[in-house]
């Protein structure tokens, strides 16, 4: 089936390292993509998710950190600005990973329409869960969610000066004690 | 770039400041050299291949660690290393690991500080305990007492807090007790001392090159909480940039050149080292000329320079006449326990103490140093060091950790629970294990045929083989560490043997002795066949001791650092 065939075959390095573990040999076999030209800072807002990739990443991001009652949820971390921003860092722009987010995106799209013939949008709050559930089985399915997860959780815990965590709401719900001095503008890493 | 550009030629216009002594690096094995030497008036340039950075600079930000802020690029320098397959050949990989700290006053910036000194057990491993088949273990050619005043001298002008208590294990000292009282303790700390005296051992304060109060110009800990691993704000850290190379650029004697990346020391026809070679920020190459050098960037890195030095004289690289250079490198064996505290189980007063952040656990046990148990070794053994230490905050490191469960990913409410419960229903304490990485032939740095730096040199390969002795003793600590945790009350204990190479507290592969066939160095840190090169970081020691090896660094450039200046006062 093509769509399954997408999921399987749709490993980037970095859902190949998660197996492997060899993140330095791939590393340096792999070409650095030339990101000179853009100049990266706090202040970055980059382009390209258009309105539907963004509204199936904001509904994922949901069922990751869900606004359950106990805890920010993710579009209180502001979840989705922060994860534009990261991934427009340079580390994260040699991983490639706006380019298997957008991809992910589409392909859960896909699955949804073959498995279920109707957008992931559409779909009940159940329906989306049992959704998810299932491109987690496969290993780029959970590598694609695990990537999330890892921008969420940098949402969650960073410095507010990085764009999530606003108010500190995620330090405070894990009773976080932050370090001083803090980074503030003009201190930030992306400034050394 | 290619492998060429840059590169020295004859014509090349050289720096035209005299210096007396050129070092090589600027961590612990360096700032002792350059303190020493430019406040006797004597004019020393330091080369650092990092940037240079203030207090000002240190805040407490994950993500520097994260994004390895003031560290060595993995796309820009790597190290080969190559690990046991577990099948009698090597696995090849390539890594980063192994930068600690590449800015001005080296990974001393980012240590946590445990100062614990060598004991005089240690330089006599051979006569004492025989030599270990396999391994390539020798006596020191100097006694601690030797470097004992040093020892005295590193706690009073780098600065360490501590408390002296009479053990069985306990090394002698010229001084009653530490300069600088103790940093200020966890309520743990008080926990564990009611466990370790139930079961009948010797709980010690564990000294810290920490200062508890104001001196010479920095300021006392200011107890953040974020310590090992990020820089220190307060200039409490007795880093040899705060605690050493600031007072020798303000002697007026002293020049540091950051961005200079030395690839090259020049050898003349006599054998002596002429002039060193650095790529500058420009990555154009530089030259500059001294009396004198001294090559203190990291074990690994002294190891690569020495071999890529070859000349007329020195055909192998300096130093390399018998094929020692890079050889008997060693690490600290050992591992880490962890004893997790559920806060619900305990009374709100007791959870509450336990939830602080700022004071340091600082407690050590050394019961073990020697090993005497028929029921475990035949006869006695080199034990080690347990030090119980909080690992350095990194929320975001370990909310990821946790979304991970039995391989399967986490995520939604329950994730969000097990973040929460994490976070604020639980404690985690660690211990770290540190005993002997015994040096033998399958440990060593050589330069690697294939892989290239960003300036086209080649980089240092590190085949790191482990003698399984190692992890006998390892685990036999492990063991005891545990005990400890549970008798202090832990809901959770585990504990691992490491068999990898630790990333930082790498030594030996430059080792110091008599004999030029099975060393290095001389006695006094100088090249057996090179009369003006001396190696002062962790390179020159045979063994490691079984603890982290900073505090002895420190003491033994300081050491050398007298026999240059008895040597430059003749001349």
């Amino acid at each position: 089936m093509a769509t399954e065939y997408a999921f399987e075959s749709g490993l980037t390095r970095r859902a190949f390292l998660a197996g492997s573990g060899a993140a330095a040999m791939l590393l340096a076999a792999k070409p650095q993509l030339s990101w000179a030209d853009t100049e990266f800072s706090i202040t970055t807002r980059p382009q390209g998710f258009d309105v539907i990739n963004r509204a199936i990443i904001e509904a994922v991001q949901l069922h990751l950190f869900p606004d359950d009652g106990d805890g920010p949820s993710a579009k209180d971390l502001n979840a989705y600005r922060y994860l534009l921003w990261a991934i427009e860092d340079p580390d994260n722009r040699i991983d490639e990973d706006r380019q298997f987010i957008l991809q992910g995106a589409a392909w859960l799209e896909d699955w949804a329409d073959t498995q279920r013939g109707r957008s992931f949008l559409v779909m009940s709050w159940e329906e989306q869960d049992a959704l998810l559930k299932e491109i987690a089985k496969s290993r780029a399915g959970e590598n694609w969610l695990s990537l999330l997860l890892y921008y969420l959780i940098e949402a969650l815990t960073l410095d507010p000066l990085y764009g999530g965590n606003p108010d500190e709401i995620g330090w405070r719900w894990l009773e976080h004690q932050p370090g001083f001095p803090r980074p503030k503008a003009g201190k930030s890493y992306l400034d050394f | 770039m290619t492998a060429a550009r840059g590169l020295a030629t004859k014509r090349e216009p050289q720096t035209p400041h005299q210096f007396e002594v050129c070092i090589v690096g600027s961590g612990a094995g360096a700032g002792p050299i350059a303190y020493e030497l430019a406040r006797a008036g004597i004019d020393v340039v330091v080369l650092e291949k990092g940037d240079w950075y203030t207090e000002q600079d240190f805040v407490k930000d994950e993500q520097l660690p994260r994004h390895r802020v003031f560290r060595s690029r993995f796309d820009e320098e790597r190290h080969v290393l190559e690990l046991p397959d577990g099948e009698g050949g090597w696995r090849r990989e390539t890594t980063a690991q192994f930068w600690g700290g590449n800015i001005v006053g080296g990974a001393s910036n980012f240590m946590s500080g445990y100062f614990h000194r060598l004991k005089p057990t240690d330089f006599r491993l051979a006569s004492i305990y025989g030599v270990i088949p396999g391994s390539n273990t020798v006596d020191w050619p100097i006694s601690y007492e030797e470097l004992e005043p040093y020892y005295t001298k590193v706690e009073q002008l780098v600065g360490v807090s501590g408390r002296v208590v009479q053990h069985p294990h306990l090394e002698p000292r010229s001084t009653p007790d530490f300069p600088f009282v103790p940093t200020v303790e966890h309520p743990i700390a008080a926990r564990f001392d009611n466990a370790c005296e139930a079961l009948k051992l010797n709980p010690l304060p564990m000294a810290r090159a920490i200062l508890s109060r104001p001196f010479n110009g920095r300021m006392s800990c200011e107890y953040s909480g974020y310590c090992g691993s990020y820089g220190c704000h307060s200039g409490a850290k007795g880093s040899s940039r705060a605690a050493l190379l600031n007072h020798a650029v303000a002697s007026g004697h002293c020049r540091i050149i950051p961005r200079a990346k030395v690839y090259r020391l020049n050898t003349d026809s006599k054998g002596r080292v002429s002039s060193a070679d650095y790529f500058d920020a420009k990555g154009e190459s530089r030259r500059i000329q001294a009396k004198i050098f001294v090559v203190a960037c990291y074990a690994i890195e002294s190891a690569r320079l020495l071999l890529a030095s070859t000349g007329e004289k020195h055909p192998k690289g300096i130093g390399n006449r018998h094929g020692q250079v890079g050889k008997n490198l060693h690490c600290c064996a050992g591992g880490t326990g962890h004893g997790v505290f559920k806060l619900d189980k305990l009374s709100a007063e007791t959870a509450r103490g336990l939830k602080q952040r700022g004071p340091f656990f600082n407690r050590a046990l050394q019961d073990w140093y020697v090993i005497d148990d028929k029921a475990a070794f035949d006869k006695p053994v080199k034990g080690g060091t347990l030090d119980f230490v909080f690992d350095p905050p990194s929320p975001t490191s370990e909310a990821n950790a946790l979304k991970w469960q039995e391989g399967n990913l986490l995520w939604g409410t329950p994730f969000k629970q097990k973040l929460k419960a994490h976070f604020t229903q639980s404690r985690d304490f660690k211990f770290e294990v540190f005993c002997d990485w015994l040096t033998h032939d399958e440990c060593f740095v050589s330069l690697d045929d294939e892989e290239k730096d960003k300036w086209g040199q080649p980089v240092a390969k590190v085949r790191a083989g482990f003698h399984p002795h190692d992890l006998k003793v390892a685990q036999y600590l492990i063991d005891r560490g545990v005990e400890v945790m549970q008798a202090m009350g832990a809901d959770e204990v585990w504990g691992n043997v490491f068999s990898d190479p630790t990333a930082n507290l790498v030594a030996g592969g430059c080792r110091f002795g008599v004999d030029p066939r099975t060393s290095v160095l001389d006695p006094d840190c100088r090249v057996h066949d090179c009369d003006n090169l001396y190696v002062t970081d962790g390179a020159f020691m045979p063994n490691g001791g079984s603890v982290t090896p900073t505090f002895t660094i420190y003491a033994n450039a300081f050491r050398v650092a007298d026999k240059l200046l008895g040597r430059l006062k003749q001349a």
